[in-house]
């Protein structure tokens, strides 16, 4: 069974259909690249399954636990539970400003009191010197550069343990200079076989790290595949010509 | 000179001191009140919310001059219920600052609410934060940081504004300043009064600059 099960996916904001049926899956250990033009609904998909968009149709399951079965959500208890299988990490980094690195790392736990303070501790030390952040622990977010901070976030939905990491668009914030370090972090969990479902406009990650790339265009999936194939040998006209202008 | 100073100042401290305990009541009170105020206005229950705006609109569209001489002579004035609005002025001018300004405190904490990004709330989401933990660890921390400037330039604005228990007989220090003015017929009493208010201002523009330092999150 796949870890997330997607079928039949809607979701209008008033009359503007952004999502039209979408059925997809992704097994354990799998690392899915979602681009797309603007305005595909990638993101929206992407935010649908940690409940950060209501959808108006379809069913989604996580590791065997529906979210939404045809439509319906699950009580509130219940969504928290399933939610909190996955991670997220955000364009605009959206660290907590007014603590620290540390504390950013660590708060969550902590306020879920599922583990000792010092096993948190010990744990956000381990994930800092992970992203090669283990002097900036006692900085303040306004005091790191983007880089450092996308470095942090991932940090941050790590100290969850969470079994998929979701990214929107993680380095679409960052000067160009910045992207490396950031797609190195994410390089490094794939090669851990973390699960990770990756909407972005790197088209080199994509091909390099990726082990299927799905491309949206109008709110439903076109065409997807393994890298290889993907960007060797587009199938849809619309694939070539997305493919035509977004990567030579 | 040094008799006549003697004379003047110490009833003059007396009534700063009345200045000092209304200002420490109403920031208290209305601080919090205030950001009730703020919360009722952003409740889904639109009663509420259209009550607690209507509240705004009226205690900050009219003067507090008036709110105060309402409060102190003309709720006694009332038919029936007046006999049990009586209050001490004091005590009637302390709830007339703390209605008013709470007011004040509650737009000063909606704006800080407005300045606090939407990814905030959905980073908490995703960690797994209840509303409440959201609120408390979250967005409370961060919007009393954006708002602290206007609660400095408030406080400082209640300080100078307690001069109008003068209005309500309350004995307060313009109340003495006055009082040796006319009594002694010299304008050096005013320049005391006036002198008081500043190291007043002064130590709290003091307090909310080493509160800013100290919430600066750098």
């Amino acid at each position: 069974m796949s870890l997330i099960q997607v079928s039949n996916l809607k979701k209008s904001f008033g009359t503007n259909e952004v999502l039209k049926q979408i059925s997809f899956s992704l097994e354990k250990n799998e690392v899915v690249a979602i681009i797309g033009p603007s305005g595909s609904g990638k993101s929206t998909l992407l935010r649908s399954l940690i409940n950060l968009e209501q959808i108006n149709g379809g069913s989604i399951q996580i590791d065997n636990d529906y979210l939404v079965h045809d439509g319906v959500y699950v009580k509130p208890n219940d969504i928290k539970k399933v939610t909190g299988k996955m991670g997220m990490v955000f364009q605009h980094f959206n660290l907590f400003p007014h603590l620290t690195v540390k504390q950013n790392l660590e708060m969550a736990p902590k306020l879920l009191n599922h583990q000792p303070a010092i096993e948190i501790e010990t744990h956000a030390k381990d994930l800092l010197d992970k992203v090669g952040l283990t002097e900036k622990a006692d900085a303040y977010p306004s005091n790191l550069s983007g880089g450092q901070k996308q470095r942090v976030a991932i940090a941050r939905a790590l100290m969850l343990n969470p079994d998929i990491l979701l990214f929107d668009e993680p380095t679409s914030a960052l000067d160009p200079e910045l992207t490396g370090e950031v797609l190195k972090v994410m390089k490094d969990l794939a090669e851990e076989s973390m699960t990770m479902i990756v909407v972005t406009h790197e088209m080199g990650f994509a091909r390099e790290v990726a082990d299927r790339v799905v491309f949206m265009d109008g709110g439903e999936i076109i065409e997807s595949g393994i890298p290889k194939d993907f960007f060797s040998n587009p199938q849809a006209e619309r694939t070539k010509m997305f493919l035509q202008r977004n990567y030579k | 000179m040094v008799e006549y100073w003697n004379k003047i100042i110490w009833p003059m401290l007396e009534g700063a001191q009345m200045t000092v305990l209304l200002f420490f009541i109403a920031i208290i009170v209305s601080i919090p009140l205030g950001f009730l105020l703020t919360l009722a206005v952003k409740s889904s229950f639109k009663p509420l919310s259209w009550l607690a705006q209507s509240y705004i609109t009226i205690m900050r569209g009219t003067p507090l001059l008036l709110q105060l001489l309402l409060i102190c002579f003309g709720l006694p004035m009332l038919p029936i219920i007046g006999e049990y609005l009586v209050f001490d002025r004091f005590v009637a001018a302390c709830i007339g600052f703390v209605l008013n300004y709470a007011a004040y405190f509650a737009e000063i904490f909606r704006g800080g609410l407005l300045a606090i990004d939407k990814g905030q709330y959905e980073a908490a989401q995703v960690l797994g934060l209840s509303k409440w933990q959201t609120t408390t660890r979250v967005i409370l921390p961060q919007m009393f940081r954006v708002a602290l400037p206007a609660v400095s330039n408030e406080s400082i604005t209640l300080i100078k504004d307690t001069a109008l228990l003068y209005a309500v007989a309350v004995p307060e220090l313009l109340h003495f300043a006055q009082t040796a003015v006319n009594r002694d017929f010299t304008i050096v009493p005013y320049f005391i009064a006036g002198v008081i208010y500043l190291i007043m201002t002064l130590i709290l523009t003091m307090f909310f600059k080493w509160l800013e330092r100290r919430y600066k999150f750098e």
